[in-house]
């Protein structure tokens, strides 16, 4: 990444969303419990193939989610599962 | 669960990612993996956390010559004499522009950023535009935030690729003399902290 | 330590697969050694969960600009500090 073009630099901020505060601290509160350290986050974040699509904590989002796989504490079913249902929530009756 | 309507209840993200990571919570609180005060605790370490510190910081070093000396050799017992709890950075390392040499930092392999101290980084530090551009035109860069170095000062760039994480400790502004610390402080914007830009009066 | 500040020291241009915090940019450039600033477990084997040890030298190098890149806009000393495990480093050949 470093010396590669880049164009003029956008100084927007976004609002950070509560979603984003939330996958930051999980990886937080995981690297407390020695679960996962940042130099797996950071190799998990660069094997992403939708890395240059996704926004700054989109990667760190998917980069949990596989480590949490990876490592066999959690399922990409139950997650899918889970996460479908929280979307039927938000979407409402 | 916190009690205000989280943006995505209210339909406030388009991420698919939002869902995703709040199963992630509840599944691993329900595994009994992480505990919901733990999380909480995450996030408000994270909120508590801004570039107010670095301001306090740079204010007390322009203020108190061995305060400065500690910064400079030891960031992580400077923050901790002036209460700010740095857990987490193997290293804080505070550089100090000087009348010939003026630092800019970035990390070009993932947006590195001294967290612990100054809270979440800029939307513009984490860009692919910064990453890339910062180690090769440093200078234009800056010119984009409004700054350009005096004539004769050099320009050194800090790419931070291992634990240590770098914040710029800022010259003093001239004509800043009879201002008091909390003054100074917020003279000491978070972008000078990056080195991108310097304060002013 | 196997490099004293001051050494001239290059990156290693390795194709090395996998998680590394030598950026490509710096791959084959030659800088020198500011200072050592510790030894730590090695990143690149704790990112796929091994102990990273024995710890391995971290070292400040520093490159001129000039050195990096051919187009630099900016004057001969400005420089760029990077930091670099001495599995990464190796001593310039030649001279300067």
């Amino acid at each position: 990444m470093g010396g590669s073009p880049g164009g003029p630099i956008d100084k927007d901020q976004h609002e950070v969303e509560d979603w984003e505060r939330l996958a930051d601290a999980i990886n937080s509160a995981l690297g407390g419990r020695g679960l996962q350290t940042t130099d797996e986050l950071r190799r998990s974040i660069e094997s992403l193939e939708d890395y240059r699509n996704l926004s700054y904590y989109e990667r760190w989002a998917a980069a949990t989610e596989k480590l949490l796989i990876e490592k066999g504490v959690l399922s990409g079913d139950e997650i899918d599962e889970r996460a479908a249902e929280i979307r039927r929530r938000w979407e409402g009756p | 669960m916190s009690d205000h309507h989280l943006h995505e209840e209210t339909g406030g993200t388009t991420s698919p990612y939002a869902a995703r990571i709040r199963a992630i919570e509840a599944l691993l609180l329900e595994k009994g993996v992480l505990t919901e005060p733990e999380v909480q605790d995450n996030i408000s370490y994270m909120e508590a956390r801004s570039p107010a510190n670095g301001a306090r910081l740079v204010a007390r070093a322009w203020v108190d010559p061995d305060f400065k000396e500690l910064l400079l050799s030891d960031g992580k017992a400077a923050a901790s004499e002036l209460g700010m709890d740095p857990e987490h950075p193997a290293e804080f390392i505070v550089v100090e522009n000087t009348p010939e040499l003026h630092n800019l930092i970035v990390c070009t392999l993932c947006s590195c950023y001294p967290r612990a101290i100054l809270g979440r980084p800029p939307d513009w530090y984490k860009s692919f535009a910064y990453r890339s551009r910062a180690v090769r035109e440093p200078r234009a860069v800056m010119r984009e935030f409004g700054f350009e170095p005096p004539e004769g000062v050099e320009v050194i760039v800090h790419d931070s690729t291992a634990d240590a994480r770098y914040m710029v400790l800022p010259m003093r502004p001239p004509g800043t003399e009879n201002l008091s610390e909390d003054e100074l402080a917020e003279l000491v914007t978070r972008d000078s902290l990056v080195g991108v830009n310097v304060p002013r009066l | 330590m196997t490099f004293e500040p001051g050494d001239r020291v290059r990156v290693l241009p390795s194709e090395k697969p996998g998680h590394v915090r030598t950026p490509a940019y710096l791959k084959g450039k030659t800088g020198w050694v500011e200072s050592l600033i510790g030894a730590f477990p090695n990143p690149e084997e704790i990112a796929y969960g091994l102990s990273g040890r024995p710890e391995r030298p971290l070292y400040k190098v520093c490159f001129r600009q000039t050195d990096l890149w051919d187009d630099y806009a900016g004057p001969a000393e400005d420089r760029l500090y990077a930091d670099i495990y001495e599995h990464w480093l190796e001593p310039e050949r030649g001279s300067t």
